[in-house]
């Protein structure tokens, strides 16, 4: 994609963040691969990422619906959070090597001139020592229902409805 | 009464750090230091590691430039193997270093420096950021986006993935390049050429502006370290190490990279967890030498393609003689070097040997000791193991790129400072010009420290007596 306006199209994207080397921080990379593996319809594309970088913008703006999945710093370990986000330039735009997806979101709007509906479905780690993809108890046990949250927004978004934003395990 | 400044945290650079200025009686900067402030110990917990295990595990240390460690340390593993890698395989990761550069200096340009440079050091803080860019200048902020998606893309193409490819592997690479990937990737390449020409054409109308930042921004007398080809050309991925003087003579040439010890020593000062590197020979802190782009640049006879080597010629001008000693001008270098990289990958995948289909080198560790050294996007990096008869970690050193240029980073600072700060009458200016000399480092403090997450700057502000007067700290 070059700098010329942005063409649309009807489709998805799943953005799975975080550490796979920082326990429960290995939850979104490894949900995306779970998703990846189990398949997604066509018109969704998966990525598994170790942190959210602006080169993610052009493909962002290229869709209609965006789901970010990562582990939460703080909450219960366990409850499925499905928050809707907006676009929100904040004072962390200046260290840009990491972006919040509402920052990420604010950087789509600002440069191509759309950002698509978007939700992050998390949950809040236990721990975030060291170790190779290895989630927490908690966490692991959230992870189906973490996949259904995810399955249940493409599923929303195919039959033009959105579930609700929150429900608990 | 003297006061102390202190910064922190420096905002739009990879890491988390604390500036602190001590100001003298008069309010005039009289020391100015930068503090590393978190630590990772990378080098401790890798022990007792297969070191088969390195690439993957020293990758980790950064989300921004995995693919440097990626290949410092397997050819850390290759040592460990006593093996010479295929051509083809050697041409390859060459060309995943070279996509690694293209994309790192695009962020640094683009997105972390061009806030400075375009809307100058003075605007208002809560405009003078990325999205103030976006406003100001739409299609540079897109144009950059554009060119490290484009880095992206290659690392993907020749990785499987974007940020921590597992492709490049001990003895050469796992996977040949097919014909389908080599010609999706010298697709990319006309537009990432002309973006990266048309950007260094409006920087070079930008320049002239900056003469008085060029002039207190890190302009040093210091050494240059890094590698270059055997006759003495850029070099990204292998090489020579050469050091040069300030004056331009060459200290140390043709120096293989597993005799890095004899050149380098490394001091520790106890107000930062980052070591300091220094030039033995001249010793401790005498000895500090700088790294990255623009010591690439100066160490360099040429480019070796063609549009570099032009803009390496313009580069050379932009002081009288002698190599070009202020560190406002690793922007420049930046430029020069994103231009190499594009027209190299281009020569590389164009090579008609890039697609033989031998590309690793198969052995088991043949030696307990092992070095692999090459150039990330921010210096020279270092990668050294020792492992035991069963193949296990006993020791690490790692020297990152940030490391190297600890020493100049603080002469910088204090540079900056005692040439824009009045301790009298603080203006946010002032400040961010002080940040902004970090920022032309592009350091990555997570890699130097090992240290993990983001990291913020603050700056303080002291008295004599070393009580705190003021901070002004950004998350």
């Amino acid at each position: 994609m070059d700098g010329s306006p942005v063409v649309r199209v009807r489709r998805a994207l799943v953005i799975g963040y975080g550490s796979p080397i920082r326990g429960d921080d290995a939850l979104g990379p490894l949900l995306a691969e779970r998703l990846r593996r189990d398949g997604v319809p066509a018109w969704v594309d998966v990525h598994a990422r170790h942190i959210l970088t602006p080169d993610l913008a052009p493909e962002i703006a290229a869709v209609e619906l965006v789901i970010f999945i990562d582990a939460a710093e703080q909450g219960t370990p366990g409850e499925i959070l499905c928050q809707p986000l907006e676009p929100r330039p904040g004072p962390a735009a200046t260290l840009v090597h990491f972006l919040d997806p509402r920052e990420l979101l604010a950087w789509t709007r600002a440069l191509y001139g759309c950002a698509p509906r978007a939700y992050l479905v998390s949950t809040a780690g236990q721990q975030f020592a060291f170790s190779h993809a290895e989630l927490s108890p908690p966490v692991a046990a959230a992870v189906e229902a973490l996949i259904r949250n995810v399955r249940s927004l493409l599923d929303g978004y195919d039959h033009a409805t959105i579930p609700g934003d929150r429900t608990s395990i | 009464m003297s006061r102390t400044i202190t910064i922190e945290p420096v905002t739009r650079i990879e890491g988390h750090a604390r500036i602190t200025l001590q100001l003298d009686d008069a309010g005039r900067v009289a020391d100015a230091k930068f503090h590393l402030t978190q630590f990772r110990g990378f080098e401790k917990f890798c022990e007792g590691r297969p070191y088969r295990e390195m690439p993957a595990l020293t990758a980790r240390t950064c989300g921004i430039c995995p693919v440097s460690h990626l290949l410092a340390s397997n050819k850390a593993c290759d040592d460990l193997l006593s093996v010479a890698i295929p051509p083809t395989g050697e041409k390859l990761r060459r060309i995943m270093n070279l996509a690694q550069l293209v994309q790192s200096h695009a962020l640094s340009f683009f997105h972390l420096s061009s806030p400075d440079l375009l809307l100058g050091w003075d605007a208002d803080p809560v405009s003078r950021n990325i999205f103030g860019v976006m406003q100001s200048h739409p299609e540079l902020a897109r144009r950059g986006i554009r060119l490290r998606q484009i880095g992206q893309q290659i690392i993907e193409t020749l990785g499987g993935k974007k940020i921590h490819p597992t492709w490049v592997v001990p003895g050469g690479v796992n996977e040949p390049l097919t014909a389908f990937k080599r010609d999706q990737m010298l697709t990319l390449l006309p537009e990432a050429l002309e973006i990266a020409k048309e950007t260094y054409a409006f920087y070079k109308t930008l320049v002239p502006r900056f003469q008085q930042e060029a002039s207190h921004f890190g302009d040093l007398s210091t050494l240059f370290l890094s590698l270059v080809t055997p006759d003495g050309d850029l070099e990204h991925y292998d090489g020579v190490l050469r050091v040069t003087d300030a004056q331009g003579r060459i200290l140390e040439d043709k120096v293989p990279p597993s005799d890095y010890q004899r050149l380098i020593g490394e001091a520790v000062e106890d107000f930062t967890y980052m070591k300091f590197p220094y030039y033995k020979p001249h010793g401790y802190p005498r000895g500090m030498y700088r790294v990255g782009p623009l010591a690439r640049l100066n160490n360099a006879e040429a480019c070796g393609t063609p549009f570099a080597d032009v803009a390496l010629a313009e580069f050379r001008m932009l002081q009288e003689s002698g190599p070009i000693s202020s560190s406002f001008h690793y922007h420049y270098a930046r430029l020069v070097e994103i231009i190499f990289a594009i027209e190299m990958m281009k020569r590389l995948l164009k090579d008609p040997q890039i697609l033989d289909h031998r590309v690793r080198a198969r052995a088991r560790s043949n030696q307990n000791e092992g070095i692999g050294v090459a150039e990330a996007p921010r210096g020279t990096l270092i990668h050294h193991y020792q492992i035991d008869d069963d193949g296990l970690m006993t020791w690490m050193n790692l020297i990152i790129a940030t490391g190297h240029n600890n020493l100049a980073m603080n002469a910088s600072i204090q540079q900056v400072a005692a040439a824009y700060v009045d301790g009298t009458k603080l203006a946010e200016g002032m400040l961010n010009r002080v940040e902004a000399v970090i920022r032309c480092y592009d350091p990555c403090l997570s890699c130097a420290s090992h240290a993990f997450g983001q990291m913020p700057l603050s700056i303080e502000l002291r008295d004599a007596a070393g009580r705190l007067v003021a901070t002004q700290r950004r998350d």
